[in-house]
């Protein structure tokens, strides 16, 4: 009886073996998938990023973009094609939130951020370009800004954008309440008389407009 | 020994040097961007402060308050049972128990909404469930809930409805008394003048 073990016995088997185990290793290193996107910011780094309260731009800042003083700027528009088509600013692109991240956008994107442009982004409100702009941030793209006051601001004073810079109705964060007071106080909430209301007028009925009242 | 032995162990030695082309996989319930950017389209994460109050008046179980603006703030002024978690604290060790747990519906809310859904944003990626917004903040929970504005006589009857609530929600809240506004819409066309238009009226 023979007591050497298999492989010294029939090397070729062995041979075999071996190259089939590297092989089925090698290819299956190979042909692991990185995934397409990913955080180039740690969640820590995250909130660091949004506690600095950088990387926003002011409306009034917009007319040195029309004027053409600055040109290094995309503003990007992530409202959806409807909302796009009723009004936007001037010279915005529409790519609809839910599209941002497609493997086009993100090339062209990272291309003109390559080339120094900034991309400026924007919604109805601050709070839609928000969270878009936080996962850009998170990709890695770190000139990407959002626009405050978003377009609804900007709609209401597009033909004053440089009285802007002395307004600050656009600027959330504040509290717009003493706080304290609230706290204590209690007969604070019926509202003030105007002497006006005290007319007499015919009431008017309002045909049915059911505008979702009393929403924030 | 056979120097086949060897020569396997080299082998299999070099093969193990592979797991450094692993690509790296870092905590692996953090939620994908791809995922992440398709849950931050969707709005049902805000919630409106009328929800929250009636959540609160009902004693709700499974709300959770988290205040995220800073303790000084948190202290002077707060919504009842709110816990405080700063922004800058959220991925802090302690405060984590609080953001799991299941069956939990977990509010985030600021002064407005921006800094609330920027913890969000964080809370989800982290690959956290039921986390939601309370819409327009504090500044919009004092506005509508605390100091609610009286809607126009010609106001729908839903309109009505959610000032009556309102009114209520303050009355629990502050503990005042106030004259109902009913009282007062009994005196015939007594109009209040509002500055502008009618627009979304009590919207903050």
């Amino acid at each position: 009886m023979d007591k050497r073990h298999v492989h010294e016995t029939n090397p070729k088997r062995t041979f075999v073996t071996v190259i089939i185990f590297v092989v089925v290793i090698v290819v299956g290193l190979l042909t692991i998938r990185s995934p397409k996107l990913k955080y180039e910011l740690s969640p820590s780094q995250t909130v660091e990023l949004v506690t600095s309260e950088e990387h926003v731009m002011y409306p009034y800042e917009l007319e040195d973009i029309f004027s053409g003083a600055i040109d290094t700027v995309i503003l990007i528009d992530i409202r959806n094609k409807f909302e796009f088509g009723r009004g936007h600013i001037d010279g915005a692109e529409n790519i609809s939130a839910i599209t941002l991240l497609s493997q086009d956008n993100i090339k062209r994107l990272k291309q003109s951020m390559d080339n120094g442009m900034t991309i400026v982004i924007y919604g109805n409100n601050q709070l839609e370009a928000n969270g878009p702009w936080m996962v850009f941030r998170q990709l890695g793209f770190d000139n990407v800004k959002v626009l405050l006051g978003g377009y609804n601001f900007y709609k209401e004073w597009k033909d004053m954008l440089g009285d802007t810079y002395y307004e600050d109705s656009y600027l959330l964060g504040a509290p717009r309440y003493d706080y304290a007071e609230v706290a204590s106080s209690t007969a604070i909430v019926q509202g003030e008389d105007d002497p006006e209301s005290k007319k007499p007028v015919t009431v008017k009925r309002k045909k049915k407009s059911s505008v979702a009242e009393g929403g924030c | 020994m056979n120097k086949n032995y060897i020569i396997l162990a080299i082998l299999f030695i070099i093969l193990a040097g592979g797991y450094f082309l692993l690509p790296e996989r870092e905590n692996i319930k953090q939620m994908k961007p791809e995922d992440l950017m398709r849950d931050i389209v969707q709005t049902s994460r805000y919630v409106t402060t009328d929800q929250v109050a009636e959540m609160i008046i009902e004693g709700d179980p499974t709300l959770e308050l988290i205040d995220v603006r800073n303790e000084y703030d948190y202290f002077e002024y707060s919504l009842p049972n709110a816990i405080n978690i700063p922004m800058d604290s959220i991925l802090v060790e302690e405060y984590q128990d609080y953001l799991g747990i299941e069956d939990m519906n977990v509010v985030f809310f600021s002064n407005d909404d921006i800094l609330a859904d920027q913890v969000w944003v964080i809370a989800k990626r982290m690959g956290y469930g039921s986390l939601y917004v309370m819409e327009g903040g504090l500044n919009c929970w004092i506005s509508t809930i605390i100091k609610p504005e009286a809607p126009q006589e010609t106001a729908s009857k839903e309109a009505i409805e959610l000032y009556d609530f309102r009114m209520g929600a303050s009355m629990y809240f502050t503990g005042s008394d106030i004259s109902t506004p009913s009282e007062e819409g009994a005196k015939p066309v007594t109009v209040k003048r509002k500055k502008k238009g009618s627009v979304a009226e009590g919207g903050c």
